[in-house]
């Protein structure tokens, strides 16, 4: 299938709620975005729609978000490319701490301020390196 | 005569084309209105072939997929703008179409999901099931074959040749590059090395099959050699030799790629065992105990080489042959030296870098004694290297504080000189180490805590310590430009320290982008390979130009 030649966003979140406000809001900025409700179906949409970059919600059911991240990061062609945000509440050093051994490149904390959100996905893109 | 009804093709859509398109698939069209009553109906009607939704509404969407994909009944959207291409791949519709569209396109496009279901029924668990089998015989990393790939591979071929050669190669230390550098760089040293040993196994070993095996999980990896027909096997001698060969080609590859700190951080033993094929034992059963075999010659050497390395350490301290590089430490702002860090390197090869070395002298019980060599060479250099205000800051291990003749200097003034002691060991019993630290405060000695962030110990931690100075870990600054979370872990150490009233350190600046960063955040000294190469103060210069 031809995928489309913007960065396109795969949204990770297991509240229907939170995932249609953050598609909303991130397709009236012009990404194409992705939705997954689970670890299961967030790993086949990252096979197939090779999304630039993934929020990642950290409390799912099944497979955590910090197991999905882990997971992203060792895919041999993408894992490196791939840009991953996690959604949680990180405030604690630590928690920071163990988003950066999972390979996190940055994070957001919940309740989710739109604004903030735009800027993190845009300055994230920004350093995305295009890919063959 | 009896009507044979026809199948059904559900739809909430009453688009005259798709009506058309029915008829040329002698599908029978069904109006489901309101859209919400399509799971339902597609569980009420046992006909139906296939369902076509025009519906917007993500979770009504997500509900038929699940109804149609129970009973294996594909799915097409109907979609009026090329988000409805995304919803297709999201929620795994079979087909997709844009609105409107021809009676003859729609048709194609139902035809096409039909079939896609028909071929692969289950395809999605299939997949899931498949790519966690190939996960487990690939290592993700490497590419490498593992194991019960690599015996389903070989196994006739070896009945065949009678005899096959098993090769372990033991990475030490690998361990040690992830907590120092981080997880990323551990990844990059895992590639290089793979390629680096593939590429020498593909030079050495012609006319003979070979077989990488890479452990998923572990630093090891397995490599089998089965002898052409006709040849003999590799003498003991031969493999051996290859062995010590790998070793430095290896090593001298990460020494390129990654500098001498690194690449002293890693070794390996390569341990061998010949296994002969014989039909009483079981083919896995043979194969198995040859690696274990390997696996304890490769042991064995990693024990004889600590024992070569514990030789040296004390030849080391009998002839004082340390030498000291001493890195700067800039002001970020104007990269005026502010002081410098004495680092202690073995004259030997194998104890050149300084983790290792001390760690060899924890293991004899030589650690009072090497720190004391390397202080008083540390010392000796830094008297003319000083100049105005400059500091000298000094690795020092906690227990050398219970050292009675630590802290004994006469030449250099105590003021002059930062201890830095790591976050790995220093936290674990603070009030009365704390109580160590008094005394030496009073007589003017500054502190830092080493490898701050590396994960060991809580803010709370560090500022129990009360330090001059916090040096960040260096995987902390590596590639911190484009990590967010490091940079925001960064700021938070900065305004802590401000708070505390000490001073952040970045180590391990390798790129501009990474001094760029750290300038920005405020942290006010930097030290690095980009900003200095280490100064060298010799040890006998005469004995270790030798080694260079």
């Amino acid at each position: 299938m031809d995928r489309s030649s913007a960065q396109s966003i795969l949204v990770v979140d297991d509240n229907d709620d939170n995932a249609e406000i953050v598609r909303s809001l991130l397709e009236s900025r012009g990404f194409p975005v992705f939705v997954a409700r689970d670890g299961e179906e967030a790993m086949a949409l990252f096979e197939s729609a090779r999304p630039s970059l993934v929020l990642l919600d950290v409390l799912m059911p099944g497979r955590s978000g910090w197991e999905v991240c882990r997971l992203m990061r060792q895919h041999p062609e993408h894992g490196r490319a791939v840009r991953i945000i996690m959604l949680t509440a990180l405030s604690d050093w630590n928690d920071k701490q163990s988003a950066l051994q999972t390979g996190a490149d940055d994070y957001i904390t919940k309740p989710i301020d739109l604004a903030d959100l735009e800027l993190r996905v845009r300055r994230n893109l920004a350093l995305v390196t295009p890919h063959a | 005569m009896t009507i044979v009804p026809r199948p059904y093709l559900l739809t909430d859509s009453s688009d005259g084309a798709l009506a058309e398109a029915a008829e040329i698939l002698q599908l029978e069209l069904v109006l489901v209105r309101p859209a919400t009553g399509l799971p339902a109906a597609i569980d009420a009607h046992a006909s139906t072939r296939a369902v076509v939704v025009s519906t917007d509404d993500p979770s009504l969407l997500r509900a038929i997929v699940e109804h149609a994909g129970a009973r294996r009944i594909p799915v097409v959207l109907a979609g009026e703008n090329d988000v409805a291409y995304r919803r297709a791949i999201e929620f795994r519709v079979d087909d997709w179409y844009l609105a409107p569209a021809t009676p003859v396109e729609i048709s194609w496009r139902i035809r096409s999901a039909l079939a896609r279901v028909a071929a692969q029924a289950n395809s999605f668990t299939q997949r899931l099931d498949r790519a966690e089998y190939e996960e487990m015989l690939y290592d993700p990393l490497t590419g490498m074959a593992t194991l019960p790939v690599m015996l389903e591979r070989t196994r006739g071929l070896i009945k065949d040749r009678g005899e096959v050669v098993i090769h372990y190669l033991d990475f030490v230390r690998y361990s040690k590059i992830e907590e120092i550098y981080g997880w990323e760089k551990l990844d990059q040293i895992l590639e290089t090395t793979s390629a680096a040993v593939r590429e020498f196994l593909d030079a050495r070993t012609k006319g003979t099959t070979r077989m990488m095996v890479g452990f998923p999980n572990d630093d090891d990896f397995i490599f089998l050699q089965i002898p052409d027909k006709g040849q003999p096997g590799p003498t003991d001698v031969q493999i051996t030799e290859a062995g010590r060969q790998l070793q430095l080609f290896v090593g001298n590859k990460l020494e390129d790629v990654y500098g001498e700190d690194v690449a002293s951080l890693f070794e390996i033993y390569i341990g061998s065992s010949h296994v002969y094929y014989t039909p009483k034992i079981r083919f896995e059963r043979l194969i198995y105990r040859g690696v274990r075999e390997a696996a304890n010659a490769a042991r064995s050497l990693e024990q004889r080489e600590r024992v070569r390395r514990t030789a040296a350490l004390k030849g080391v301290l009998h002839t004082g042959s340390v030498y000291i590089d001493f890195h700067p430490i800039v002001l970020a702002d104007t990269g005026e030296t502010f002081g410098y860090e004495a680092l202690a390197r073995g004259v030997p090869r194998n104890l050149r870098s300084p983790e290792v070395m001390f760690e060899v002298a924890a293991e004899a019980d030589l650690v009072w004694e090497l720190s004391r060599l390397c202080r008083a060479r540390a010392l000796a250099g830094a008297k003319d290297l000083l100049r105005g205000e400059q500091l000298l800051f000094l690795n020092v291990d906690p227990h050398d504080f219970a050292d009675p003749g630590f802290g004994v200097l006469d030449s250099i003034d105590p003021r002059r000189i930062v201890l830095e002691i790591t976050e790995r060991t220093a936290i674990k019993d603070y009030p009365k180490f704390r109580e160590r630290l008094r005394s030496f405060r009073e007589r003017g000695f500054r502190f830092a805590v080493d490898d701050a962030g590396s994960g060991y110990a809580g803010l709370g931690s560090i500022a129990n310590l009360e330090p001059d100075f916090i040096k960040l870990d260096i995987s902390l600054i590596n590639s911190i430009d484009t990590n967010f979370i490091k940079q925001n872990l960064v700021e938070t150490m900065v305004g802590f320290a401000k708070e505390q009233g000490a001073m952040v350190i970045a180590e391990g600046i390798e790129r501009s982008e990474e001094l760029d960063t750290v300038r920005r955040i405020g942290v006010p000294l930097v030290q690095g390979f980009l900003l200095h190469q280490p100064m060298r103060a010799g040890a006998e210069a005469g004995a270790h130009a030798g080694h260079e």
